[in-house]
């Protein structure tokens, strides 16, 4: 049936790689060409099983491949983790908005990151990567649990460390003594003199309850409610607006957002569980 | 717009039920339910007095189906023409609004477009107000004036028939055998039951004044208990959700079948504790006064936003359901109340 929203593209996981002991990051290629907006989310279906909504955390410059980093959360996050190279999936969409780039366009691009949120933000670094010179600067600070649970670790420890025009932070809530970066929460990171406040965009995700209190940070801070991207993580299921799992307000997650300004949302109840 | 007599309804019935299925409300107990008609079951066709007491939404968007099959897409499903007799004005207007939200821009609903468009409308007058109707809150007045093919409107000797769209004025049209003329009398006699069911209805509410926009009650009242007495009586049975001719939320599952996959889309409730709760164990609406809030909030103020059109069409479908005995009719009233409350308290600092 031709425009059938429902109706996933075949896809096949090409490959899987252990990021940390509860995530993996799964490359997919699609039948058909699939192209998508950094910062937008795609349906995953495990055939006969489920389906749950994954950002691609690769560039949407590669239109070959995508790759998703998906932690062992709840029931399909779990069968895809026992899945082996070669199993057959689904994908449906791209669905929602993204991250808007031109807008950051002559700005700080403040990324703020926790645990697994580090997967949209990883395409969205390697978009802001394409076209570097458009931002003022790209300011990164990271955190997770433990060194261990930090994601793409080949690439923060490594040459992400050393990029021109991006200053990066890394901290982890608990250290052992191998660790050379900072010790703590991300919000023990953050620093009114990072970027400058009245010409910078920030983008947040991560846990609901790092977000909740970096935003809250941020806004002490005086960054405009309005300069505050954040992922939402909802219960997005039918991708186009009309299922109602994924509401905020007025709002579709997954046909409004799933990124948001601060303003847009904050007046809305329980926003962050 | 053309104005035709019959004295019986079952040959008029029985010229469209040539053409395509029908569907006929039939009396079971108190309560209306369409069933299939079979012309050898019965002798006449019964004329239903109010609406029906399952949703018209059943017909464009059925409680469960197939949405999507692996590793083949599935193919168009050819959906026959069939008609719906007895369906009021209240049934139309949730019609209106589900047509918004499976109609809406970029992703339509191909299940929902296929089956509505394949749908012939016959409403028909109320003949009274039902212990639970309320739709003059929004406009109702117990008879439709737009969204029907053909409207039916019961008098003394027999019915008026309009035509609402091209599709009746052809069925009239077609068959001048069935239609007599209808006489400015039986038009007379037709305003005169309008007027005296649309009167009963504003008596019958009359209490179901408020000071206030709904849209604006419900605004001002997130922080109000409200929410959470009502729960207190709630068994989640998510009844009201079901039978509400408005409540579209819907679940996609995948399940296996004997040789493909499936992805199936089934009627789902707000009411449900799990409804938006995620992977990681986040939830918005753990507590279920905050789930009767947020559908209120849905229906009567973020639709609107929307679609400029409140979601909810006073049907009072959701009274009759409703195990626990929540009606929404008292839980304006009682939030209007409290608004009122507050005016008077702020009023009283203020001096």
């Amino acid at each position: 049936m031709k425009n059938n929203p429902y109706q996933p593209l075949n896809a096949e996981i090409v490959d899987i790689i252990d990021e940390s002991a509860l995530i993996k990051t799964f490359v997919v290629t699609p039948d058909e060409t699939f192209r998508f907006r950094t910062g937008q989310f795609v349906e995953l279906t495990l055939p006969g099983e489920g389906e749950a909504p994954f950002t691609p955390s690769s560039s949407p410059a590669d239109t070959e491949k995508m790759e998703f980093t998906i932690m062992k959360a709840g029931s399909v996050t779990s069968l895809l983790h026992n899945c082996d190279k070669g199993q057959k999936v689904g994908i449906r969409g791209p669905f929602g908005n993204g991250y808007p780039l031109d807008d950051f366009a002559g700005k700080d691009v403040y990324i703020v990151g926790g645990g697994v949120g580090l997967a949209p933000i990883r395409s969205l670094f390697l978009s802001l990567l394409d076209r570097i010179k458009d931002f003022n600067s790209v300011v990164c600070r990271f955190g997770a649990k433990t060194p261990k649970d930090f994601i793409y670790k080949d690439s923060l420890f490594g040459p992400w460390q050393k990029l021109d025009g991006v200053d990066m932070k890394l901290t982890a809530d608990e250290a052992d003594s191998n660790w050379e970066y900072n010790v703590g929460l991300v919000t023990n990171i953050l620093s009114e003199d990072d970027v400058d406040i009245k010409n910078a965009v920030v983008v947040v995700c991560g846990p609901p309850i790092m977000m909740k209190f970096v935003t809250f940070q941020l806004v002490e801070f005086g960054f405009p409610d309005s300069a505050i991207y954040l992922s939402m993580e909802k219960n997005m299921s039918c991708g186009i607006g009309k299922c109602g799992h994924c509401m905020i307000g007025k709002y579709y997650v997954c046909k409004d957002g799933p990124v948001f300004t601060y303003d847009q949302i904050k007046a809305y109840p329980n926003i962050w569980d | 717009m053309e104005t035709v007599f019959i004295s019986k309804l079952k040959p008029f019935l029985e010229e469209i039920s040539k053409k395509s299925d029908l569907y006929i409300p039939v009396k079971k107990a108190e309560h209306w339910t369409f069933n299939r008609y079979n012309p050898d079951e019965i002798d006449e066709v019964e004329f239903n007095s109010i609406r029906t007491c399952l949703p018209v939404k059943e017909f464009s968007f059925p409680p469960r189906e197939l949405a999507a099959a692996f590793p083949e897409p599935l193919e168009a499903k050819q959906i026959k023409p069939f008609a719906v007799f007895g369906l009021k004005e209240c049934d139309l207007h949730s019609i209106e609004i589900l047509d918004k939200v499976f109609y809406e821009g970029e992703f339509q609903d191909p299940f929902y477009i296929a089956r509505r468009e394949k749908m012939f409308i016959i409403s028909g007058d109320c003949t009274q107000a039902g212990q639970s109707c309320f739709c003059n809150l929004f406009g109702g007045k117990g008879f439709a004036d737009l969204g029907f093919d053909l409207n039916v409107s019961k008098i003394k000797d027999g019915f008026i028939i309009t035509e609402g769209s091209q599709k009746g004025k052809r069925f009239i049209g077609d068959n001048p055998d069935l239609f007599a003329d209808a006489p400015d009398t039986l038009l007379a006699q037709r305003d005169e039951n309008r007027a005296r069911v649309k009167k009963e209805l504003e008596e019958k509410n009359a209490d179901l004044k408020f000071t206030s926009k709904i849209s604006e009650i419900i605004q001002g009242s997130q922080d109000s208990d409200v929410f959470d007495i009502e729960a207190q009586n709630c068994i989640e049975c998510q009844a009201c959700t079901r039978v509400c001719p408005t409540c579209h939320c819907f679940y996609l599952y995948d399940t296996k079948k004997p040789d493909y996959f499936a992805k199936m889309k089934m009627w789902d409730s707000c009411m449900r504790m799990a409804y938006a709760g995620v992977a990681g164990g986040a939830n918005p609406r753990k507590v279920l006064g905050d789930r009767i809030k947020h559908r209120l909030l849905h229906k009567f103020v973020y639709f609107l936003e929307r679609y400029g059109i409140d979601m909810c069409v006073g049907c009072g479908r959701c009274v009759d359901a409703d195990a626990g005995g929540i009606d929404i009719r008292e839980v304006l009233k009682k939030l209007d109340e409290e608004k009122k409350q507050k005016k008077t308290n702020q009023a009283e600092i203020a001096k």
